[in-house]
């Protein structure tokens, strides 16, 4: 059934080009999904830590390259454990801030100290608690680099007008890459500044485009609507539904972009690098149709939208594994507690890769 | 105990280091385990049963080997199901990948929802209002009229003549009450809400000048209205809708605030639904206690059922819904009922109107 683990150490010697398979399912996965969420409404949330622990362990052993899973190595109860400090802290803050308005200023600036840390050890548990082939990630960014690329500069952003804005979003994003380890190797991401300027100016003159056609198609309705036509109220509701849709257009236009510009920048050196070729139209499709099915089902089609992304998005990726990379050694110990994380969600501080 | 030897094929995957062979495992009949290598029939590693554990069983996924440096086996066939693994071991992906498991749990959910809204809650909410310290109630009356002055409301527009007036019949209330008069105190202000009158946990009370206005010529309804707030106030009920709106939410967030997609707006909704059925009850006991206490002070609850007439005429309603003439028309009633804050006006007109002293 794996034929390829089988021929990995054979081929050993050169770079090896393989597909991300996803072979995670719909229907067995809404099942699991749901399974997991109504035992952790039963339990009051305690299951909860328990479903976390499984849906990641769906999804990520569903990914294969070259026959090896990825693996999810966070247990339950340091999940729980991890959880119920935060919950305890959040109570606490939301006591103490709602009882006194000095300490609830005095409080959001400890909270405002934080952030960054909470960012980097939320990043750096769900990184150490990913492993492939028994090696794990992990993630070393440093107080200071947080502070300077997720505050400082998206200020100086700001103050350009967000001119600067793209260059920011670069830095940012390089940062965070730079700072992601496997087997105690570096990635690095050789973006490009100008590549995120060619992004957003291709978003804006979509926008700009779209705006002009809305101006014109507006403007009769707007008369129509004037005159009392019962057309209008077509015309309007097209002009709704198609600002719904625009705005699943442009983000679906930048973040394919970026995406692909990302993965195929994005190296270890003499270990792995990778091909991503996510393409416009199916990536518009495939977020216009996921959100549908999340309105049209109350939300209750997460899990099969999450499939659908998972397996679009491997289907766009090839790895490229360099020999190196079957003589790697894990670096990272596992006793990491899960706290920084779940604080982190619950400040709502979370930070995502993709 | 395992009659199975056959071999299994799988994937040895080494402890900490990305090396892997493709190998077969062999278990003996004590329990223990063999890994030897495809090629070359090379013994790789050697476990004893209490050696080793078992990995989450996942729907799709093999079962894996942990051994206790952390090295693993992992099965080639998915569907591979080790004889040693525990039914406890099993359980979780035997109910995630039957639909009926799904179904019982649907059903049970919200049996469990109500439980914990309607009974638990409630009544763990009233029980701990009474230890909470005096000054929550003072310090969340005064935030909360600081607010409403600052956003809501405006300076009274009511003669001082008036005010005097109505602020000495509501000390008489008190006096005959025998309630302390210093726990209570009443304002007039303005406000854009119309005819209204509100009570605050500390025991203000508020009334709006457009009730003032309305029930100039009838201080009894007035009155009436006065003793529907107090009852607010001896009840708690600002601090117990407090407490059962704390707790909902909380008990909403831990239950549904891990499910992305859904549990926002579960949450959202879920909780100001339950909110109106909370305060409909406590509409009622505040009723209870005006038409109680009217009568102890030689009145009739029938200032109350006046009074609710005249709040729902100067909110809109017509003399044909005053009459009550609306039953054929009412299918929708107990729906727009449990969404609305307030018992039908109707209905507690009636109830004022044929309300009896307790015989003792």
């Amino acid at each position: 059934m794996n034929p390829s683990v089988s021929s990995a150490n054979s081929n050993a010697g050169e770079t090896r080009t393989l597909p991300v398979i996803f072979s995670g399912k719909k229907g067995e996965y809404l099942k699991l999904w749901l399974v997991n969420m109504l035992l952790s409404i039963l339990t009051l949330g305690i299951y909860s830590a328990w479903a976390k622990v499984r849906n990641t362990q769906y999804l990520y052993g569903h990914t294969q390259v070259e026959g090896h899973r990825l693996q999810y190595l966070a247990t339950p109860l340091q999940i729980l454990r991890g959880r119920i400090i935060a919950v305890i802290l959040f109570g606490l803050y939301v006591i103490v801030s709602s009882l006194h308005p000095v300490a609830n200023l005095v409080l959001m600036l400890l909270l405002l100290i934080a952030l960054p840390w909470l960012l980097i050890q939320g990043l750096r548990f769900t990184l150490r608690m990913t492993a492939y082939r028994n090696v794990r990630f992990s993630f070393d960014a440093n107080y200071g680099g947080i502070l300077l690329h997720f505050i400082l500069l998206p200020v100086l952003g700001a103050l350009t007008f967000g001119l600067a804005m793209p260059w920011v979003i670069q830095r940012l994003q390089k940062y965070i890459h730079d700072s992601i380890s496997f087997g105690g190797h570096n990635f690095s991401l050789n973006s490009s500044a100008g590549y995120y300027y060619k992004a957003v100016l291709v978003c804006i003159g979509l926008s700009v485009l779209y705006f002009i056609a809305l101006a014109l198609l507006g403007g009769g309705v707007f008369a129509a609507l004037a005159a009392e036509n019962p057309a209008a109220l077509g015309g309007l509701v097209i002009i709704a539904i198609s600002y719904f849709m625009f705005g699943y257009v442009i983000g679906a236009v930048y973040q394919s972009m970026i995406r692909n510009h990302v993965m195929n920048n994005l190296s270890i050196d003499g270990v792995v690098s990778f091909n991503s070729s996510v393409e416009v139209k199916p990536y518009i499709w495939l977020m216009l149709s996921n959100s549908l099915l999340l309105i049209f089902t109350l939300g209750l089609a997460y899990p099969v939208t999450q499939i659908r992304k998972n397996k679009f998005l491997a289907d766009a990726t090839l790895v490229n594994l360099q020999p190196a990379a079957d003589h790697l050694v894990n670096t990272v110990d596992d006793k990491y507690s899960a706290f920084g994380e779940e604080a982190a969600g619950l400040f709502d501080a979370d930070l995502s890769l993709t | 105990m395992a009659t199975d030897s056959s071999p299994i094929a799988g994937t040895f995957q080494l402890a900490g280091r990305a090396e892997a062979h493709p190998a077969i495992a062999r278990i003996n009949d004590n329990g223990s385990v063999q890994i030897i290598a495809a090629n070359d029939q090379r013994p790789l590693h050697y476990s004893n049963a209490q050696d080793m554990q078992y990995g989450d069983i996942i729907p799709g996924l093999p079962a894996e080997l942990i051994f206790a440096d952390g090295a693993r086996f992992i099965p080639t066939d998915a569907s591979y199901r080790w004889p040693g693994l525990s039914s406890a071991k099993r359980l979780p992906a035997w109910l995630e990948t039957h639909w009926v498991a799904v179904l019982a749990a649907i059903i049970l959910v919200p049996g469990f929802i109500w439980l914990m809204v309607h009974k638990v809650i409630p009544s763990a909410a009233s029980a701990s209002v009474q230890y909470l310290p005096e000054f929550v109630a003072t310090e969340l009356g005064e935030q909360t009229l600081d607010l409403l002055d600052r956003f809501y409301m405006e300076p009274t527009q009511v003669s001082n003549e008036q005010q005097e007036k109505i602020t000495a019949d509501w000390h008489a209330i008190l006096q005959r009450l025998e309630l302390p008069e210093d726990q209570f105190r009443l304002y007039f202000r303005a406000s854009n809400i119309g005819a209204n009158a509100f009570a605050l946990p500390d025991g203000s009370v508020i009334l709006t000048d457009g009730i003032v206005e309305l029930m100039q010529d009838h201080p009894e309804q007035l009155n009436a209205v006065l003793l529907h707030e107090i009852g607010h106030v001896e009840h708690k009920h600002s601090l117990k809708t407090l407490a059962q709106a704390t707790a909902t939410t909380m008990m909403f967030a831990m239950m549904f605030g891990d499910i992305d997609g859904a549990g926002e707006m579960i949450i959202g909704a879920g909780t100001s639904l339950l909110q109106s059925a909370f305060s409909r009850d406590m509409e009622r006991e505040a009723d209870a206690y005006a038409y109680t206490q009217l009568h102890k002070i030689g009145h009739s609850p029938v200032d109350f059922a006046n009074a609710m007439r005249a709040l729902m005429k100067s909110h809109g309603a017509s003399d044909e819904q005053l009459q009550g003439n609306g039953n054929g028309e009412d299918n929708g009633k107990e729906l727009l009922e449990y969404l609305s804050s307030h018992p039908d006006t109707l209905e507690r007109i009636k109830a004022a109107e044929e309300w009896q002293p307790e015989t003792k």
